[in-house]
């Protein structure tokens, strides 16, 4: 079995090695251990996202039966995504778990998580306070997203005043990413936010 | 087959010889007895087959399709499969016209289109290697496999993925070929063939099987626990049917056999006892709600004058009428506002509810009581038994000791049907024959507990043929009186007496 598993991801290596979308610097996987049973995916924010311009990193852990039951995998990189968790980067995408068929591979598996940033489905969340404010709030989503990408993921935009806000929380003690966690599920609201940290 | 008929002609034998029998026998009671043969339903006729039984039977309804609509085996299985081993509807659609979406419907290649869709892959790869898709090695054609959607993949990647589907996942009948977003089945001997672990194999069989009988409304695992049969018949009704392991059940609804309360009562009932509808149905009978803050309270004490503990709520209000206890005053704790509309509406809801509860609690205590007596079934078997082999040392003879089992045998039967009586007064409306009933079900109950008591005596040589005439009596009696019951009870389903409280 495991056999199976290890020269598999082993040739898999290779073709996502060649592949075209690693000229373009979309997907990369790198190898953690020796043992082939742990990569380190990486995909790029996909153009007119606002995940643009960052790089994600993820974590995938192959188990002993792959290719016939599906791979482990999970966001490392923080990100704002109605079907990712902002907490522990689990993701909710079919191929995944039922619709997993044993002839995808880790390149298919990495576009696909490429094309779920490019489209969210916020009716089917894992993040459901993402989910309602990209549901309810759109431009607010898109800024807390960018300003994610941009603090945990390399991205471009700058927004200053999530900046301030959140050195208004870390003036009180709090810690940077808690700040900016309970700021962005507020909907930015620094009052509400203080509340929640404090009551 | 003819297994079949040698059954059904045993079973008219058997009926026969018992009416004749009652003929001979009960000369007094020859009338009442022809009566009675006019009520009784006629004989529902059931197999119970054992797991090879049902295999057979398997292959049976293939080969009967197949006699007609000319397919592989294997693409007929998955039909009947869709179809819930529905052999009309199969033909039905089959014959409806649109071929492509009956066969695409069942996740079957169309069998007539077969040279085209299978000549694009054989084209591209007869030549030499080819590379398997899930495990990307490089493999001479022989070695690959695939279904006649055309994704091949080598032999042993093939095992694996059904290995992984039936052991891991406990898919029989639907597991589809492993290209991703390809929903063909893969067919029974597909499977048997690519996979090499025979303990695999045997539970691909048993899943294949239980979806057998799962699917198909005429066969019914039978309930008891570790029981491996399953009954067979030739139309579905609410009738008892008798396994072979012993166990006697409702065919229809699988339960219990349930006479006289009908499937669809017997459900709600049940249901009603295991959740916990009862629990806030107490709550609510015995509680109220604070009018302000909604927070339930019992008040177990005190005066009409309440004021809630909540911390955030301390409403002062009158239990009496739910007001707030403004308006009663402060110098008595007296609600004068008692017959006021809201506060009269109030109450009745209350009383309502309350009487609502105590009457399910009558009819529960009375149908636990039964059931927790049969619960000891075993248990009075075993001392009867005991009993009788103690009186055979008595000098008495085996056969005159055997009413002792036969009376435990009807005080069962009693105590099952008494049981469900229950069920089937609580959902019934009053009315005449409603307390026709209510007598019946009470003098059968007397006559049962009466019987229980007489089990229950010490037999010494010098009472016994006091006990036994005594005990004889009195099951004779209970047999009477129960079937007077069920045929009261069924009279009233055929001449619509029984109304519901539903």
């Amino acid at each position: 079995m495991a056999n199976m598993a290890v020269s598999r991801i082993k040739r898999e290596f290779k073709e996502v090695i060649k592949s075209e979308e690693i000229v373009q610097c979309s997907i990369k996987i790198e190898l953690v251990n020796d043992s082939w049973t742990e990569l380190r995916g990486e995909i790029a924010g996909p153009p007119d996202t606002p995940y643009e311009g960052g790089k994600f990193l993820l974590e995938i852990k192959v188990p002993e039966t792959y290719p016939f039951n599906p791979p482990k995998v999970r966001f490392i990189t923080k990100i704002w995504h109605p079907n990712i968790s902002s907490v522990t980067g689990a993701i909710c995408l079919d191929i995944l778990k039922d619709n997993w068929a044993a002839a995808m591979t880790l390149r298919t598996v990495l576009l696909s998580l490429q094309a779920l940033l490019a489209a969210a489905e916020p009716d089917d969340p894992q993040d459901a306070v993402v989910a309602s404010q990209y549901k309810h709030n759109y431009s607010l989503f898109l800024m807390t997203a960018r300003h994610w990408t941009n603090a945990y993921a390399g991205g471009p935009s700058r927004f200053a005043d999530c900046d301030q806000k959140i050195q208004r929380l870390k003036d009180m003690g709090i810690d940077e990413h808690k700040a900016r966690a309970v700021l962005s599920m507020e909907n930015w609201d620094l009052e509400k936010a203080t509340e929640s940290l404090f009551s | 087959m003819d297994s079949d008929e040698d059954t059904f002609d045993n079973d008219n034998v058997d009926s026969g010889n018992v009416s004749s029998g009652d003929d001979d026998f009960a000369m007094e009671v020859d009338i009442s007895s022809s009566r009675e043969r006019q009520t009784e339903p006629e004989e529902y006729h059931y197999e119970v087959l054992t797991t090879d039984q049902i295999v057979q039977d398997m292959v049976d309804s293939i080969s009967d399709v197949n006699g007609v609509v000319n397919l592989p085996r294997t693409i007929t299985r998955i039909l009947l499969n869709h179809f819930k081993w529905d052999k009309e509807k199969l033909m039905e659609k089959y014959f409806d016209g649109n071929e492509d979406k009956f066969f695409q419907d069942a996740h079957v290649v169309n069998p007539f289109n077969k040279p085209n869709t299978i000549s694009v892959p054989k084209v591209t790869k007869s030549t030499t290697d080819e590379i398997c898709e899930i495990c990307f090695s490089r493999n001479p054609s022989g070695m690959m496999t695939g279904l006649e959607c055309g994704h091949r993949f080598c032999k042993q990647c093939w095992g694996e993925y059904l290995t992984t589907k039936i052991m891991e996942e406990g898919v029989g009948q639907s597991i589809s070929c492993a290209a991703h977003g390809c929903d063909i089945l893969v067919d029974d001997v597909t499977v048997t063939k690519l996979v090499p672990d025979a303990k695999v194999r045997v539970k691909y069989q048993h899943l294949i099987t239980n979806s057998f009988v799962e699917c198909n409304r005429l066969l019914r695992w039978c309930p008891s626990a570790d029981c491996t049969y399953a009954i067979k018949v030739s139309y579905v009704d609410a009738r008892p049917v008798v396994c072979k392991c012993g166990h006697t059940f409702c065919f229809d609804c699988g339960e219990n056999w349930h006479d006289p309360v009908q499937c669809r009562l017997l459900k709600k009932w049940l249901k009603k006892c295991d959740d916990d509808s009862e629990t806030s149905n107490w709550i609510a009978a015995n509680t109220k709600e604070c009018p302000k803050c909604n927070v339930t309270i019992e008040k177990d004490g005190g005066c009409n004058h309440m004021v809630c503990k909540n911390q955030n709520c301390k409403h002062d209000f009158c239990w009496v009428c739910l007001g707030s206890w403004e308006p009663h005053g402060s110098s008595w704790y007296n609600c004068n506002r008692y017959d006021e509309d809201e506060a009269r509406a109030a109450r009745d809801a209350q009383e309502k509810l309350r009487s609502s509860l105590s009457r399910y609690l009558h009819y529960y205590n009375r149908y636990m009581n039964h059931m927790q007596s049969l619960k000891f079934e075993n248990k009075l078997y075993a001392s009867v038994k005991h009993k009788m082999e103690e009186m055979q040392q008595h000098n008495m003879s085996w056969i005159e000791v055997q009413f002792l089992k036969k009376a435990v045998d009807i005080l069962c039967q009693c105590r099952q049907t008494l049981m469900c009586t229950y069920v089937f007064a609580y959902y019934l409306k009053k009315n005449n024959q409603s307390m026709i009933f209510e007598d019946n079900q009470k003098d059968l109950e007397t006559a049962t507990e009466k019987l229980s008591e007489y089990l229950e005596r010490d037999i010494t040589s010098e009472n016994l043929a006091d006990i036994k005439q005594k005990v004889q009596d009195k099951y004779r009696y209970c047999e009477k009186r129960r079937k007077v019951l069920l045929d009261h009870v069924h009279e009233g389903y055929e001449k619509d007496w029984w109304d519901y409280t539903e």
